[in-house]
């Protein structure tokens, strides 16, 4: 992995975000930012629903419709202003133990979006009378709360690496 | 006491000191005031979508505002909170960098921007409650609000990028720099590589 963020470093596009136009990280940063903040409210909004929290007056599905097409498009955006964010600073972003632990939240989280809107949408009523109502699934829809929370601190954490001791490869480079 | 001298007694109490000198808090509470602005951030979107007719239409905006608007000022007074807190660690240096004071105005605007909703389009809310969308003031100032919260979101980042190694003079020595923690993280091998090496 070394091996490639320097090879990444030493790329066109990578040297460019580097040297030039100082001004395109905090923006991109900020992309990425917004990105978090449609993620996460649309995310919130599905599962509060889910919990019979808020959003009452739409059935499940609607909420579904309403909310997962802008979840997805936000995680397009993330991923995309993420891999900018690789591209621009490789060796902060990669050779961290806070970037794959995130990666690994996100992937847990992906997993459970999409099996989540793939069951909504074909079973929405079973999902209104009585999944939503199993205490299994109530208990898995606070817990992605959870991981939202995990995958916000240890994006920050990137920045911070070395907090993580010799968890960190960035402490032994 | 004056302005300066008030920044100054931030940065020397107890607490400020206290977060600078540890390795721990002050990423955390950088985390929470992300996690914070996500959610207001999110709540408004939704709200704003909901005025402007383009999401949520049909749902009636007093139903959907009251209970998104919960959720926008539980996370906002977090975001003040967890903001105060990084402030008062190196109170001058923000006071007086420019992204920092862009971003209090324009959280400033972001509040009048709601009032002024609210004494337009928030006077005649039961009459388009459930139409598809607010009349034209309420849809001006939700056009406004996104894009300020936007200014909002940028303006926060670039303070981080223009602060990294600001101090103040005289300002009090931490126990852990967090700038000598950062500059010690390998840097760009393509930017530190000396001139003439392979590319």
């Amino acid at each position: 992995m070394k091996t490639f963020a320097e090879w990444l470093s030493a790329t066109f596009p990578s040297v460019y975000l580097q040297t030039h136009e100082a001004w395109m990280l905090p923006v991109i940063q900020s992309l990425h930012i917004t990105g978090i903040g449609i993620a996460v409210g649309s995310a919130l909004m599905m599962t509060l629903r889910l919990l019979g929290w808020v959003g009452t007056d739409q059935s499940l599905l609607e909420s579904q419709r309403r909310f997962g097409p802008w979840l997805t498009a936000a995680l397009y955006l993330l991923l995309a202003s993420g891999a900018l964010l690789i591209i621009a600073e490789p060796i902060r972003e990669l050779i961290t133990f806070s970037f794959w632990l995130k990666m690994t939240c996100v992937a847990a989280m992906v997993v459970m979006f999409a099996a989540f809107q793939a069951s909504v949408r074909k079973h929405g009523q079973e999902w209104e009378q009585t999944l939503s109502k199993r205490r299994s699934i109530r208990i898995a829809a606070m817990l992605t709360f959870v991981l939202w929370g995990c995958i916000i601190i240890l994006g920050r954490l990137i920045a911070y690496d070395h907090i993580w001791g010799h968890l960190s490869p960035a402490t032994k480079a | 006491m004056d302005f300066s001298a008030f920044l100054k007694s931030l940065e020397d109490s107890g607490l400020a000191s206290g977060l600078r000198g540890s390795l721990y808090y002050f990423p955390f509470i950088e985390s929470a005031h992300v996690m914070a602005l996500a959610l207001v951030f999110g709540s408004i979107l939704v709200v704003d979508l909901r005025a402007l007719g383009i999401a949520s239409t049909h749902r009636a905006f007093t139903r959907l505002s009251t209970e998104l608007l919960k959720i926008t000022w539980g996370a906002f007074a977090v975001s003040a909170l967890t903001g105060a807190l990084m402030f008062v660690t190196n109170a001058r240096v923000y006071a007086h960098n420019t992204a920092f004071q862009v971003k209090m105005v324009l959280l400033a605007l972001a509040g009048l921007n709601m009032a002024l909703f609210h004494l337009t389009a928030g006077r005649s809310v039961a009459r388009w409650d459930l139409s598809p969308t607010a009349p034209k003031a309420g849809r001006i100032t939700a056009a406004a609000s996104l894009i300020l919260w936007l200014g909002i979101i940028l303006a926060g980042r670039v303070i981080g990028f223009t602060t990294t190694g600001a101090q103040a003079k005289e300002a009090p020595v931490s126990t852990v720099n967090f700038d000598d923690f950062l500059n010690n993280a390998p840097s760009s091998a393509a930017s530190s590589a000396p001139p003439g090496a392979p590319p």
